[in-house]
Order: C-alpha cells, then structure tokens, then sequence
C-alpha cells in the first residue's frame, strides 16, 4: 500500500524556485570568495553554507516534482544519487581558479546529471517525464551544496585549499596535508549533510495535505540545520572571529526558520493537541 | 488532479538508448585511450578497472534480497531496509576490509578478493540475524512468493506462506543471493576505491607541491574513499531503480532486467570514472 | 597495522563489544521513533482510519540517518582533535551536538509528516513530541558515542587508513543497515501488529490497523521501546557486534599468514558456519512449525 502524492497545484512554480536557487546559490558562493578576498579575511566564509540553503531550498522542490510521479524506491535514494553525482563535479571544479569554478561546477554537474538522467530514464525505462531534468537538476545542487559546506568550513574552493592546511607555531610555518578538509575526510561528513538535508523536506512533509510553503521552510531550516556543525567544524581551518560569525549565522538563521516551521506546522495540522486522549473519527 | 504513483518502470530495453549508452562508453575509452595511454597507462589502467568496478556493484544489488515495508510487516520475502542503503551497507564495509588489506601492502588481486570477502561476511551475519529472528522470535518460516520451489534445496514453498501474504523470511535461496550481492559489492567498490588510490598517489604530489607520496597519502585516501562512496551509491540507486525496490535475489524473475543495469552502470561509471580521474590527471 | 597482537586482539574485543551496544540502541532508538520501513504503517493508519498517538519521525531509512549521525559525531571529532581538544571530550562533544542535530531531525519530520495527514483528522500530539524526543535522543546519543568510539579506535589504535569521519560514514551505514534488518520485522509484525496471528505475516487486508490501545491506556512509542529491547534490540547488537568483531578479528589474526589469503580463507570458513546455522534454523523451522496448508491447493 502506497501513500497519495498529489501534483502541485498553486504555489510558485518549479521553474521560478530553479532560477532563484541557481542565481542565490551562485551569488553567494562569489560574494563569499570576492568578499574574503577584499578584505584578507576569512570572516565572510558563511556566505558559502547560505549557497547551500539556496540550493537545498531549490532541491527540495525537485526532488517533490520527481517523486509525485512514483518512482518505485524510497525518497532518500533521490538525495543519494544527487550527492554522488555532485561529488565528482564538485571535486573537479575545484582544479579551476575562484572565479571560474562555480562555472566550471554547473557545466560539469549538467554533463553528469543529464547522463544519469537518461541512462535511468530511457536505459533503466523508468519513463517517467521529468526524470531526465530532475536528475541534472539534483546533481547541479548536490555538487552547489558540497562546494557552499566547503567553502564555510574552509573558506576556498581550491583543490590545494581544500587539500592542505598550513598552520603556524612559534612564528614558524608548517604546512600539512593529514588536517585538511579533503585530508581529514570533512568533505565526507559535507556528503552526508547534504544528502540527508536535501530529501528531508519532501520526505517529512509528503502526504495528502501537503502544502508547500511549509515544505520550503522546512528545506530553510534544514539549510541552516546543517551549516551549524559545519561552523562548529570551521574551527580546525578558520581564526576564531570567523568562526563565530558563522556560528552566529547558522544559529540566528535556524532560530527563525524553526520558528516558522513550527507556526506553518500549526496552522496546517488538523488539531493540536497536548496530552488528550485518541480522538477516533465519526463511525469507527 | 491526483496521481497515485505507481513504478511505471517498463520490462524490455530501449535498444536506441542502449546504443547511444555503449557508444558513449566506447568513446570515452577510447578518447582516453589515445590521449592518456602513451603518457601514462595508469589513468588508462584505472578507468577501465573503475568501470569494471561500478558494474560489478550494479549487478551484486540485483542479488541482495529485500522486501521492502512489506518485509516489515511479515508480507513479503527479504530485508526490510532499502536496496541500495542495504547493498551500501555491505559494500562499504567489505571496501573498509580492503582498505586494511591496500594498507598492509597485500597486492592487487588479494585486496580486493579481502575486500569481497568482508561485504559478503557483513551480508551472511546479517541474513542468518534476519532467519533467526524470523523463526525464534516470530516463529514464521521462510517462504517465498515468486517460485514454487526453492531452486538450491528444492524445498518446497507454496504451503509455507501464510494467508494474505506474498511470503516472509528469507528462503534459502535469497540467503546465498545475499552473500553473493555482499560479495560482487565489496569487490567492485574496493576495486574502484584501489584503482583511484592508484591514479591519486602518483599524480597528487606534483599537483599539490609535496615532498613525497607518503606525505600526501591522507588526501589520496580520503578522495578516493569518498568517491569509491559516491560512485558506489550511483551505481546502486540506478540498480535500485532497475529493479523498482524489491527483490528476492536471483530467483525472482526481476532478475532478468540485469542487463539494463549493467548497460546503464557501464555509461554513468565511465563518465562518473574519467571525471574523478581528471581530478588529479587534468 | 599493530605489531603488538595481544593489543590488537584486545581492541578488537574493545570494538565489538562497543558495536553490540550501538547496535542495540541503535534498533531501539528506532522503534521509539518509528524509522524506516515499519513506520509506513504507522503513516498509513489515519488514512484508513486509525488515529494513533505513535511517533512518526519519518527521517529517511536508517542506514543513511545513522550515516549521518556518526558521520557527523565522527567529523566534529575530528575537527576538534585538531585544535588539541582531550580525545574523550572531543569524542563527547562531537557526539553530544551529532544527537541535537538528531533530535532537531526527529522533531521536524513528526510534524510534517502528521500534519500532512489533517485531511485525516490525524491531531498533534504535543506531549508526544515533547515527550518521545528526548528518549529518542538519549538511545541515540549511545549509539553515536558508542559507534564514533569504535572508529575512533579503528583509526587510532588498529592503523586503519580511513580517516575518522570516513570510517564514521562506513560503519554508519553499516549500522543503520544490519540495525534496520535485524529490527524491523520484530517491530513491524510482533509490536505494531500483537493482535494478529502469531506465527504468520500480517495479511494484506489487516494494513493500517496497528495496535493503539495498549496494554494500559493508549499506545505510545514507549511502549514499542520496552518490548523492542526484549529482543529485537540485543539482536541487532549481537549482529552488528558480530560483523565489527569478525571483519577486525580475522584481519588482525590471520592477515599476516599467506600474505593475506589467511585473513580470506578464514572470512570464507565464516561464511559457511553462518549458511550452515542459516539453513538449519530454517530446517528446524519448517518441521518444527509445519506447513500452513496442504501442499497440493494451497489457500491463497
């Protein structure tokens, strides 16, 4: 017995929640890298985790345009493929300078995604209509997500920032390869954040009431969620005032989501209740 | 409008698709071939072991037997988690033995056979707890839905169903497709994981400056750990999706759309393959 | 690899037996929270009509939650280990904010999923949520702790090359993946559903209809907790401390014979013994049981 997935009806549409996501995602993933580098600074790292939320909010849309079709395994699976995918092309737009990889990042995710796409849509038959563009779509926001974590956590994008990490003692400077974001596997715990924060609003919120303000907020939330121990992980590569920014940042900004989420929640839920008994519907 | 989805996934293969797929495969072989062979046969050596590798894992997921949220409830045959977690599972534990086995300078071929091993291990203790479970503590024989007679012991399975259900436990059957699946993941993901290790410790010290590989071992590590894991989850959900979430093991008559997954797994590892390698290689 | 192999053995023992417990909270913090495949009952029930006062935490399937969590616990370890922090309370640290992000999950998936149900009449139960979560926390917190523990020592102490939060994700998902297996039909057919027959599956006509008055008062997932760690849970230890156990015992012990081929022959010696307990179980099973019908016309 499956559930009903209702088609989206209202709302704003997907194409609108695409456009924005891509552009925020992008803009803050620039304004992150320009801004540091302005000012020599690390403290304007958290733009890269608002890049992830951009995304996240964008993905959580795809991934209920996709499933409203059925697609015969679980949601998780979704985020899964998307954050495989998104590795590889994160991975290699790192290779490219601070300018040109977020470009380099998109091209690469569509190649990849839109392969997958059609091996799983026309190969694998699953023939379902949107199958080809929600899978280019996911692996551009898996690889977006990674590089947002990322750039928070380390404050570049760069194979030899993220690969190594320099650290001074007594006016002398080592420079290592075992502590750094790609060495100490970070990039790991980055993976499964997004993955799990990328299918949890559909997940969570998916049913016959479904609306999807409250799905969107919930992605928000999730967003922010996750860059709260990537701020606290910012600790082993950034000074201490970026890191609290970032902190002050994640938590400012799940503070309010969560809040939303909560009053979005009551307002759609049929009764809310504290400590009443079962109420059994009329002729049960 | 209400759409009650249903996995609309079709039987029979698309053969214009299947072709564009192997012509996509063949060209990106052969573009490596011509570019990379001369300078370095490692890059070429490691695509098409990472190919193998991505195969290997798609095929071992249509033996694992799982059952879905009907397994949960006692309703059909199999593990009642999701196919490609459950194929992840295993693999990546069997990878983390032959990681051990990379580590201690064992060779190509012991490594990855130590690798095969630990998944089919992880998959034998976790179908034998799943048995157990099933006839200690629910006292619920195994029983299959799709065939009649259990095709390795023979034993028959019809009247060992109980009403309104489509079978439960794990026959026989689905155990060794289990082991099987445990065995074919581990092997491809430390296949994949051993060859990209490979490409990394040699190009990653001039890449990054460092004095030598062993100072840069760290980072070779992690980046192909973590995408023996994220091809490794590529391949299985495409796998997933081939066979629309369930399973028996190699009984099942689902298991005859294999050839699908493989066509599919071949295309998306060589693409997911040559990228991962350009990483360090470009 | 460890030179000294009485410590190595005795680390082994350390892991496995560190596993067995993430392995028992593990499946018990999931049936508190109703994860994975058994809760599509629990999520289909209104919609047939069944109100319930369970806890829906609808967070993916476990494997990938669990990767997350230990991932996670494992990652923030890690990055504090590197600023100096004492291991034990990088360790702690690490996992204490790896349960909160949980906890956060948990709450957030209960009342999405429940309020997505208002066509149903499903209510919120706030005291539910108030209630269940920080239990779900508390199972979670020792399956975290337990499991980064157990990775932490793989790394440190066996040598293994896996950094800390790549180990984290491998055995995270392993976990969540023998945990579901192991746990989830004793708590789907045997709790959910205790008034059905004993000794068969549910039928397909029965779906929905979980059991919401319990044994005192109305059914909550506590309830579902108490009689899960009877034996579901220990199962699943069992079982994930038998997979950390073995993988490390036969690879410390015996991958210095045959340059290696000690370690597999050993794996595969393993493998039979568990076919050989597997098959006689199911044997045992079918004589001891009996079929359910007459082997010519079957009722369907």
């Amino acid at each position: 017995m499956t559930v009903k997935v209702e088609k989206i009806e209202g709302g704003t549409p997907h194409n609108t929640l695409m456009w924005a996501g891509l552009i925020a995602s992008l803009v803050c993933i620039y304004l992150g890298a320009g801004l540091n580098l302005a000012f020599s600074a690390y403290t304007f790292s958290f733009f890269g985790g608002l890049a992830a939320v951009a995304a996240i909010v964008w993905g959580s849309n795809t991934i209920k345009t996709l499933c409203s079709y059925g697609i015969g395994t679980g949601v998780p699976s979704v985020g899964m493929i998307s954050l495989g995918s998104g590795v590889i092309a994160m991975l290699i737009a790192t290779r490219f300078n601070w300018w040109l990889a977020p470009i380099v990042l998109v091209i690469v995710a569509v190649i990849i995604g839109a392969i997958i796409g059609y091996m799983a849509n026309d190969v694998i038959m699953m023939k379902i209509p949107v199958m080809r563009r929600s899978m280019t779509e996911v692996a551009v926001i898996g690889a977006l997500m990674l590089m947002g974590f990322a750039q928070m956590a380390t404050s570049t994008y760069s194979l030899v920032g993220l690969a190594s990490t320099s650290s001074t003692l007594l006016g002398v400077t080592t420079s290592g390869f075992g502590g750094s974001f790609i060495g100490a596997s970070i990039i790991a715990v980055a993976f499964i954040l997004g993955a799990i924060a990328v299918q949890h609003p559909f997940n969570a919120t998916l049913g016959p009431s479904w609306k999807q303000d409250r799905m969107l907020m919930l992605a928000a939330e999730c967003g922010f969620l996750s860059m709260i121990p990537v701020a606290f992980m910012s600790i082993a590569y950034l000074s201490l005032p970026a890191v609290i920014v970032s902190i002050v940042v994640s938590l400012a900004g799940w503070y309010y989501t969560y809040n939303q989420y909560l009053c979005l929640s009551q307002r759609d839920a049929a009764a809310w209740l504290d400590a009443k008994p079962i109420r059994e519907p009329e002729g049960h | 409008m209400t759409v009650t989805p249903k996995p609309t996934g079709g039987v029979g293969m698309n053969p214009v698709a299947n072709a564009l797929s192997i012509l996509l495969l063949i060209a990106i072989v052969v573009a490596t071939y011509i570019l990379y062979y001369a300078a370095s046969p490692l890059v070429f050596m490691a695509l098409v072991a990472v190919i193998i590798g991505g195969v290997l894992v798609g095929f071992g997921v249509h033996f694992v037997p799982v059952g879905g949220a009907p397994a949960a409830m006692g309703q059909a045959p199999g593990i009642a988690t999701g196919v490609a977690m459950l194929a992840a599972g295993s693999g990546l534990a069997g990878l983390f033995g032959g990681a051990f086995a990379i580590n201690s300078n064992l060779g190509f071929f012991t490594s990855i056979v130590a690798g095969g091993i630990g998944g089919a291990l992880m998959m034998a203790i976790t179908c034998l707890f799943v048995t157990l479970i099933y006839t200690y503590g629910m006292g619920i024989p195994s029983a299959s839905g799709k065939v009649k007679v259990d095709p390795i012991t023979g034993d028959s399975q019809v009247e060992y169903k109980s009403q309104g259900t489509e079978g439960h436990g794990l026959p026989f059957s689905s155990f060794v497709g289990g082991v099987i699946g445990g065995f074919l993941g581990g092997l491809g993901g430390t296949l994949i994981y051993y060859e990209l290790l490979m490409v990394y410790e040699a190009k990653l010290p001039a890449l990054l400056s460092a004095a030598s590989a062993s100072a840069v071992a760290p980072v070779a590590i992690s980046l192909a750990g973590i995408f023996a894991v994220g091809m490794f989850l590529v391949n299985a959900v495409l796998a997933a999706y081939n066979i629309t979430g369930t399973t028996e093991g190699f009984h099942d008559p689902k298991f005859g759309r294999f050839p699908r997954a493989i066509i599919a797994c071949l295309a998306a590892s060589a693409v997911c393959g040559i990228v991962a390698i350009l990483v360090a290689a470009l | 690899m460890v030179e000294n192999i009485v410590i190595g053995i005795g680390i082994t023992a350390f892991a496995g037996a560190l596993a067995s417990v993430a392995g028992a909270a593990e499946d018990v913090e999931s049936d508190i929270g109703s994860q994975g495949d058994p809760n599509s009952q629990v999520q289909l029930a209104p919609q047939m009509g069944y109100i319930h006062r369970i806890f829906n935490k609808a967070v993916s399937g476990e494997p990938p939650a669990y990767g997350l969590w230990v991932a996670l616990g494992a990652g923030l370890a890690a990055a504090f280990l590197q600023v100096n922090v004492n291991p034990v309370l990088a360790l702690a640290l690490g996992c204490a904010i790896a349960t909160l992000v949980q906890g956060i999950y948990a709450t957030t998936a209960y009342l999405g999923r429940i309020a997505s149900l208002a066509k149903f009449g499903q209510p919120v139960y706030i005291d539910i949520l108030k209630s269940m979560t920080t239990v779900t926390m508390a199972h979670a917190f020792i399956a975290i702790f337990t499991s980064v523990t157990m990775c932490y020592l793989m790394n440190a102490a066996l040598g293994h090359p896996f950094p800390l939060p790549l180990l984290g994700l491998v055995w995270g998902i392993a976990l969540g993946a023998a945990g579901s297996a192991t746990g989830n039909p004793y708590y789907g057919k045997e709790r959910q559903y205790q008034n059905q027959k004993f000794g068969a599956g549910v039928p397909v006509a029965a779906s929905g209809n979980i059991i919401r008055y319990a044994e005192a008062g109305e059914r909550n997932s506590l309830d579902n907790g108490w009689f899960t760690a009877k034996l579901g849970g220990p199962a699943s230890g069992i079982c994930f401390g038998l997979i950390v156990f073995l993988e490390l015992w036969r690879t410390v012990l015996f991958e210095p014979f045959w340059q290696g081929w000690g370690a597999i022959f050993v794996g595969l010696i393993l493998i039979l013994v568990f076919t050989f307990i597997d098959r006689y179980a199911e044997v045992w099973a079918r004589e001891t049981f009996g079929p359910f019908a007459k082997p010519e016309g079957a009722a369907k």
